[in-house]
């Protein structure tokens, strides 16, 4: 596949980390909004016109709990930041990332999925770019997520470090407490 | 210094550093006030006595030379327990002299912005712009606070009140909330005042039924939210920043 930007990838080994953040913060994305469209999909950041119960499906497709649509509209009423990519001819989400927070310090990115029919094709990494931007754009310099195991690997080349200087990722479980 | 860090605490500290720290510049603002009453339902806002129990898993116990009272709900959320009260005195203490303090916990987010950044200044934290600030405080699902009011031996009404930790979280109301900017006064760390914070923040939160409570903590804060329920990297999920800046 051709890419019409052409970013560096994998984060260089800059001397200075900064330069490469303000690099990757700079730059064009690595899918274009053109190699989009040009595929048939296109990109939403609002709820308007997603159907909950497709989007369900894709959490299913991909092995998330099946969670109650109402539910679901009230997380992402009370969300920062989202990205859903519509495949035109089926009209459904195919593509989705969603990120929240105190909108001016931080924000974790959660839900990031994408349909298993349409993986390996580069919908993850551009909804996962322009989520980020958009994050950047509002001044948010403290972006997060928790990453499975086997995802590393996805989000390392989009500028994703895992536990920098020893942070570690922690969930309370009801189960785990001391006393 | 990191952009998400935790922060290094001032010297006499171990055990309630906070979760995360930020850049900032200070800017001058009119009194930033924010009553931020997230209630649930009618029975809030009184300050209600409950049971000791709580202090038993406090490592640090009882003052010296006070007579202490601990008044505290027992912690851990079953299965038909009484909703946490919106604010509440955790801690009461009268001193030789007489006067009477009192730590006070609320989720309702009162918090003056002010106050939270001269706090944020006794722990050693970059200071931010106070709009900035405020709009977090705003855009928190819950504003944990704890005061400190003293009252001299027979004065009516309230003493003075001082903010002395704070911890807030983020949420999207239904499925996850993320634990940010936990710090205690220095003078009163050392008590097991910010595991009683963490420990009614989450039960705010369980009680509201959101399942996922997250946090990041510093390599050397993990123990003390270990002991708070809390485990790193379940099941090899990792926390990821983006591009953090060390």
């Amino acid at each position: 596949m051709l890419l019409h930007n052409h970013i560096p990838i994998t984060p260089l080994p800059l001397r200075n980390p900064t330069r490469r953040r303000n690099a990757a913060i700079s730059a064009n994305f690595a899918v274009s909004d053109d190699s989009l469209s040009s595929r048939g999909f296109t990109f939403h950041r609002t709820i308007e016109n997603l159907n909950l119960d497709h989007l369900n499906s894709v959490f299913a497709a991909v092995g998330f709990p099946r969670r109650d649509p109402d539910k679901i509209r009230l997380a992402l009423e009370h969300t920062d930041a989202l990205l859903w990519i519509e495949y035109e001819k089926t009209r459904r989400p195919v593509a989705f990332a969603r990120a929240t927070g105190d909108g001016v310090f931080n924000a974790i990115i959660w839900d990031v999925v994408v349909d298993p029919s349409f993986q390996g094709i580069g919908l993850g990494k551009a909804v996962m770019e322009r989520l980020v931007t958009e994050l950047l754009e509002k001044g948010i310099n403290n972006i997060a997520l928790y990453s499975e195991p086997r995802v590393l690997g996805f989000y390392r080349p989009l500028g994703f470090v895992a536990d920098p200087d020893g942070i570690r990722g922690m969930v309370y479980s009801r189960k785990q407490k001391k006393k | 210094m990191p952009a998400h860090d935790v922060v290094l605490l001032p010297t006499a500290l171990k055990l309630y550093p906070p979760v995360v720290s930020l850049d900032c510049r200070s800017q001058a603002f009119g009194p930033l006030n924010f009553p931020f009453h997230l209630n649930f339902g009618s029975r809030n806002k009184k300050v209600s006595r409950l049971n000791a129990g709580f202090w038993e898993s406090i490592r640090s116990g009882i003052l010296k030379n006070n007579t202490a009272q601990v008044i505290e709900p027992p912690s851990i959320v079953e299965e038909e327990e009484e909703p946490l009260p919106e604010e509440f005195v955790l801690v009461e203490t009268t001193k030789p002299d007489g006067t009477v303090e009192q730590i006070i916990f609320s989720s309702g987010g009162n918090v003056d912005v002010y106050d939270l950044q001269a706090l944020c200044d006794k722990v050693g934290w970059p200071r931010r712009p106070l709009s900035k600030l405020a709009a977090a405080l705003r855009n928190s699902y819950i504003v944990a606070t704890l005061h400190s009011t003293v009252k001299s031996a027979g004065e009516e009404g309230n003493g003075q009140k001082k903010l002395i930790g704070m911890a807030r979280a983020t949420s999207d109301h239904a499925f996850n909330a993320t634990i940010w900017d936990v710090l205690v006064d220095p003078s009163y760390q050392g008590q097991g005042l910010g595991k009683a914070l963490i420990e009614k923040l989450i039960r705010a939160l369980l009680q509201r039924d959101i399942g996922n409570i997250s946090l990041f903590a510093d390599s050397q804060v993990v123990e003390f939210y270990r002991n708070l329920g809390f485990e790193p990297d379940p099941e090899g999920i990792k926390g990821m920043f983006w591009y953090p800046k060390y």
